[in-house]
């Protein structure tokens, strides 16, 4: 089974190494500091997975969500969002704009990695 | 030349009547009116009152003229009376004639002077009767008297053709002067009548004309009225439904007599208050709106910026505890714990500066600071965190000295190059120039980023207030500006910034020069 890859989308250094240690080693990674380099690597590396901040410079985690699911190669890809808002409302903002799961900073290193792992697996 | 237009012509003469009593109270417009209509059917009820006794003259002039004609009739009966019994006496001889004469001839005295009295105002028939009388007179005395003395001495004599021939024609003479008398004394009265008809009939004529010309004034006071009252009233009335209904930019033209002006003018002063009134407290709404709505963003904001180093501190901290790790990556990971720690307390120490500035409770250290190695530090640590940028530090060869508080001012002016940084997120060139002129120091950082849109600018330095920082993914409380402009201020400085939307933006603040430094210093390298 070919490992997977997993794209990081955060402008925090610190947050970005804490998502890759977080998951197990069995992943490829490419990380994105911005919302421009999120969607040229996406095209490039075609991620299996993609963690997505919401505040990024360059604009809303949002917008490159909606431009993923606008790409044919990459409309299926699960995106999970990981956002310092967490609100209902912003709950629900990600989810209308096309995220399969969410989940809110700070968060639980084990939990990442159990939802990024179902994913994974149901899209297998 | 535009065509005469009756109706247009009266309807401007109105108006400039109406102009021309603008000012004055329609109370006393009324009142001056109405004593017009007044005195004017007075003076119709006196032509007609004039015409009435004119005609009641004429009736006067008739009744006297008849006593004139009877008193002349009764005269010329006792002068036929005489002639009569006279003639009769001397045909006769008989006695029996004489005594009617007789009476007749004592009658004439009374007679004469009655109708003397009847013509005393009539010159020409007083005269014809002045005339007369004597004639009478000699007729009795001349011819009468002595023909009776004749006739008792000779009948014959007194029948002679001679005496009557005399007689006949005093006779004639008298009752052709009477006759003359009637004719003039009827021409009189009819020469009089005819005045006083005419008279009369002129005196209806000027009384129905003033009748027309009343009728035709009451009719000037009605529109008069309607103008100046009805009119006005019924615009206020439209005027003040339209308000109730809701437009309060309603406005009625501010003319006509007092009262009617007063009444618009008050009008107008309610609805501008009432429009002025609901202006103020749409503004309020909008700001209380405005507020909330910050309020509710500031607190998802603060949400965040407290979760970001939360999550690093919780994420390592858990990573440590749960699983094994190197040597190295566990000093690694506490380092990253320990500065996101520093970083969460530095930003509860922001809130906590937002706080002492609404309380007044800004506590600043008055030293001297010399700010040329602080914009060359300062923008190194900055600097080293963003690898896009290039900071460039452009300060002069001297000293840039100020007093004040060495890290308040620190502050500051990391908060503006962090925000060269921030809001320029493709990354370039960020400058910073100190120099001193006019007395001050000038600190300016500019930047290429994405500038300020002209409608923010002038919230830029409200706290909470970030335009579309959030949309663009620029993470940040809003307080940074708001604080830094209370510290500058507090130090007797003025801050400020020019920017284009796309273009980038300069943020400067001046300090006072301190006493102690060196004023016009050349730059080095040059400041733009």
């Amino acid at each position: 089974m070919a490992e997977a890859t997993i794209l990081i989308c955060d402008d925090e250094p610190h947050l970005r190494e804490l998502m890759r240690v977080s998951l197990d080693r069995d992943y490829e990674f490419a990380e994105a500091a911005d919302t421009a380099e999120a969607i040229e690597l996406a095209a490039r590396v075609r991620p299996d997975l993609v963690l997505l901040d919401v505040m990024m410079p360059g604009g809303s985690g949002l917008a490159v969500i909606e431009r993923l699911r606008k790409t044919p190669e990459l409309a299926s890809v699960p995106v999970v969002v990981v956002s310092a808002f967490v609100t209902d409302g912003d709950r629900r903002a990600a989810h209308d704009a096309g995220a399969d799961g969410f989940i809110g900073k700070p968060f639980d290193p084990d939990e990442l990695a159990s939802v990024v792992e179902e994913l994974l697996a149901a899209n297998r | 030349m535009r065509a005469a237009d009756p109706v247009g012509l009266g309807r401007r003469a109105l108006d400039r009547v109406a102009r021309r009593t603008a000012s004055i109270p329609l109370l006393s417009q009324v009142v001056v009116a109405s004593a017009l209509i007044t005195l004017l059917v007075t003076g119709v009820f006196a032509v007609f009152l004039i015409a009435m006794s004119d005609l009641r003259g004429s009736t006067n002039v008739q009744a006297r003229s008849k006593d004139v004609t009877t008193a002349t009739l009764g005269l010329e009966r006792v002068v036929n009376e005489l002639e009569a019994n006279l003639r009769a006496f001397v045909i006769s001889g008989n006695d029996r004639f004489l005594r009617p004469w007789r009476q007749a001839r004592d009658a004439l005295p009374e007679a004469i002077a009655g109708l003397d009295k009847l013509v005393a105002d009539q010159p020409v028939q007083r005269e014809q009767l002045s005339r007369l009388t004597p004639r009478i007179q000699e007729y009795v005395s001349d011819y009468g008297v002595p023909l009776i003395s004749i006739a008792r001495v000779s009948p014959e004599a007194a029948r002679a053709p001679v005496a009557t021939t005399e007689g006949l024609r005093r006779i004639n003479s008298v009752r052709s002067q009477l006759s003359r008398l009637l004719a003039s004394e009827d021409a009189y009265a009819s020469a009089q009548e005819a005045s006083a008809k005419r008279e009369a009939a002129r005196a209806v004529r000027l009384g129905v004309a003033a009748l027309v010309a009343t009728g035709f004034l009451l009719l000037l006071f009605c529109v008069f009225l309607a103008r100046g009252i009805a009119r006005p009233v019924r615009d206020v009335a439209v005027g003040a439904s339209r308000v109730a209904a809701g437009d309060l930019s309603t406005r009625l033209p501010e003319k006509g007599p007092a009262e009617i002006h007063e009444l618009t003018h008050a009008f107008n002063a309610m609805a501008r208050s009432l429009e002025q009134g609901q202006r103020e407290l749409e503004a309020q709404n909008q700001q209380l709106r405005e507020s909330e709505r910050l309020k509710s963003e500031l607190v998802s904001i603060v949400s965040h910026e407290l979760r970001t180093p939360l999550a690093s501190i919780i994420g390592y901290a858990t990573l440590l505890l749960k699983r094994d790790f190197g040597e190295t990556e566990v000093r690694r990971y506490a380092e990253i714990i320990r500065t996101q720690g520093a970083r969460l307390t530095s930003l509860v120490e922001e809130f906590l500066d937002v706080q002492r500035v609404e309380q007044g409770r800004f506590e600043l250290k008055d030293e001297f600071v010399d700010l040329k190695p602080l914009l060359v530090s300062e923008a190194d640590v900055v600097a080293s965190e963003a690898p896009k940028h290039q900071v460039d530090v452009l300060v002069p060869h001297d000293a840039l000295p100020v007093r004040g508080d060495r890290d308040r001012l620190a502050q500051v002016y990391g908060n503006l190059v962090a925000n060269a940084i921030k809001y320029s997120p493709e990354g370039g060139r960020v400058e910073v120039a100190g120099e001193v002129a006019d007395g001050v120091v000038r600190v300016r950082v500019r930047d290429e980023g994405i500038g300020i849109p002209d409608e923010h600018q002038a919230r830029i330095f409200t706290k909470f207030f970030r335009g579309e920082a959030r949309e663009s993914g620029i993470a940040g409380a809003g307080l940074g500006l708001a604080v830094a402009r209370e510290i500058i201020e507090a130090h007797g400085g003025r801050i400020g910034f020019e920017s284009r939307e796309g273009h980038g933006s300069a943020f400067w603040f001046e300090l006072p020069l301190s006493a102690g430094g060196s004023a016009g210093s050349p730059h080095e390298p040059p400041s733009p």
